[in-house]
């Protein structure tokens, strides 16, 4: 049972990972490497919000979001849009911006981790098994992020239109679709996306300027497994992670749940390179 | 005609730098200078050996440091658990890593996309917590310390660095300019064109990475011969970051333009160390400038045309 309660909580926040960084390779075809970055900042702005500009815990899980989502969009018209003709320009500057936030968070915040308080203290017993309200907080916002992000994809005219240039962008620029202002939004909702994930683990993870790498890896490791730009299928790779992740810390060690994600993403290129959900073949 | 001169001027070139080089022992009498020196080589064969497989056929590999790490820790192995002669180190270390690149390429290489690139990225990151996890044989964070120097004194080991890069980078360039090296740009340029003239592209592109992996394998066992020591920094993603901006630097795909920018890199690195905080945001601003107003690269772009005043 414990397993089953961790694996949700911790799947919850790898698929709010995953699925921005499906999202934005699959609209804009921006294979993003500061993904993990703007997880990272999220949590440090809550941080560096509470800690010294002494707002009330929630708002400065707002603003951090708010500022992230603005960085992303930020980040995307300068850095990556002059770029976009070639995947491997994007993919170093992307890089170049990961390391420049590392850095600067080192040099601001230095290397110690940092706190960030719970915003549920309670501790709650489900089903006998112990668990803390932050990790349920955690599970629940991760789950309504992602029903909104579907919602909005869904129902709105502005997620039509995302939609749309996903699947042909210049098509769908023929439609009228501005497809360069479609992959600012989705950059900036992606980065938000991150952010959330970041300030909802803040308080049960060590909070450290590196601590984007391992999420971006895992991030990596979900969309292989569910099928690169395939939302559905990140949800599914990252409920696959999430649980298998869990399991083998429980069952063996914690330092071997690390191997699970390049194990996972090996055998899925061996087996069945497109991914659970891809729809197009990888070769 | 005129090509055949240009390859004249270029070998002309490589043996001047590598006298220039042969003769810096000669003239900075410090072992400091020497062993900065002795470690840009290290970064010139990894630098190098990046180019080869990634650069001429434009697949990325964004975990060449997993293959550093592989190279230096089969070194450590043999040398600090089974006290085995250090010049063992520099069969086996590129042997081992180019197991590890026969691993990687298998599943990967087979495939189109950024699979290659960010499969290496997270494998090199996960060998850096493994070297964590088995710190019972690996000796975790420390790393593996003691390893025997090959040779005694720093300016004969320079010496066997430089030999060895310049092996190393008479080789690959050899190679990157036989009919090897043209179907390898050919992949870089249309693989479905080279698939359908009936080269078995998957084979070239896994055998390169090979030649890739076993160069940087060899120099990560001199690197660690040179530290008498290994850690798992040597994993670091963030090394084949570094190494990745010092191939921009010297011009992607000409072999000698990366070791030059590993060379510039470092000896950048050694004058700022003042403001060793700020050096990560140095390399940071290098690539941007780079990115964005250099795409072609400083080195091999400058010599080009220094030769066109000779051709």
């Amino acid at each position: 049972m414990q397993i089953v309660i961790y694996g949700a909580v911790i799947s919850s926040i790898y698929a709010l990972l995953a699925v921005g960084f499906t999202l934005i390779f699959g609209v804009a075809r921006i294979l993003n490497l500061a993904h993990g970055s703007f997880y990272a900042l999220g949590a440090y702005g809550v941080y560096t919000l509470t800690a010294n500009a002494r707002l009330p815990l929630w708002l400065a899980a707002l603003v951090s979001v708010l500022l992230v989502g603005c960085l992303g969009v930020a980040i995307e018209r300068v850095l990556v849009r002059p770029l976009r003709r070639s995947m491997l320009a994007v993919l170093l500057i992307t890089l170049a911006v990961a390391l420049m936030v590392e850095q600067v968070l080192l040099l601001t915040f230095g290397s110690e981790a940092r706190n960030v308080p719970s915003m549920v203290d309670a501790t709650y017993q489900l089903f006998g098994v112990d668990i803390s309200g932050q990790r349920l907080l955690a599970f629940a916002g991760a789950v309504v992020v992602l029903a909104g992000l579907w919602g909005f994809l869904q129902f709105t005219r502005l997620g039509s239109a995302i939609l749309a240039v996903s699947q042909d962008a210049e098509a769908a620029q023929y439609m009228g679709i501005p497809s360069d202002r479609m992959y600012s939004i989705v950059m900036g909702v992606s980065a938000a996306m991150a952010a959330v994930a970041g300030v909802l683990v803040a308080p049960f993870q060590s909070v450290i300027p590196s601590m984007g790498l391992l999420p971006l890896v895992k991030a990596f490791a979900i969309v292989v497994v569910g099928g690169l730009g395939s939302i559905a299928g990140s949800i599914v790779g990252a409920l696959l992670l999430g649980f298998s992740e869990t399991i083998i810390a429980f069952e063996v060690s914690i330092e071997w749940s690390q191997i699970v994600s390049v194990a996972a993403v090996l055998i899925t290129l061996i087996v069945r390179p497109a991914g659970f959900f891809g729809k197009r073949a990888a070769f | 005609m005129r090509s055949q001169r240009i390859l004249t001027i270029d070998w002309l070139g490589a043996l001047l730098a590598f006298l220039l080089l042969a003769a810096i022992p000669l003239v900075f009498r410090s072992t400091y200078m020497l062993g900065v020196m002795t470690v840009a080589l290290c970064y010139g064969m990894w630098a190098a050996s990046w180019d080869f497989m990634s650069g001429l056929t434009g697949r990325e590999n964004f975990g060449h440091s997993l293959f550093i790490g592989a190279g230096a820790y089969t070194a450590g192995f043999l040398n600090v658990n089974f006290g085995a002669d250090p010049w063992w180190s520099l069969l086996a270390a590129p042997l081992v890593a180019v197991l590890f690149s026969l691993l990687m390429g298998f599943p990967t290489l087979r495939l189109r996309g950024p699979y290659f690139a960010l499969a290496m990225l997270s494998a090199s990151a996960v060998m850096q917590n493994l070297t964590i996890i088995f710190s019972a044989y690996t000796g975790g964070q420390d790393g593996l310390n003691g390893l025997f120097p090959m040779l005694d004194s720093v300016p004969a080991y320079y010496y066997l660095t430089l030999g060895f890069l310049a092996a190393s980078a008479v080789l690959l360039r050899l190679l990157a300019n036989s009919s090897w090296g043209v179907i390898l740009r050919a992949i870089r340029g249309d693989e479905a064109t080279c698939q359908a003239a009936g080269i078995n592209v998957t084979f070239y592109k896994i055998a390169s990475l090979m030649i890739s992996a076993a160069v940087a394998g060899l120099g990560g066992a001199l690197y660690a011969h040179y530290q008498l020591q290994v850690g798992p920094d040597l994993f670091a993603v963030i090394l084949s970051i570094n190494i990745i901006i010092m191939v921009y630097v010297g011009g992607i795909g000409s072999i000698y333009g990366p070791i030059g920018g590993a060379i510039l890199l470092n000896a950048l690195t050694e004058s700022l160390r003042g403001l060793s905080e700020y050096r990560l945001w140095v390399y940071t601003v290098v690539l941007m400038i780079i990115l964005f107003f250099l795409p072609q690269g400083l080195i091999a772009p400058l010599w080009r045309r220094v030769r066109s005043l000779f051709a």
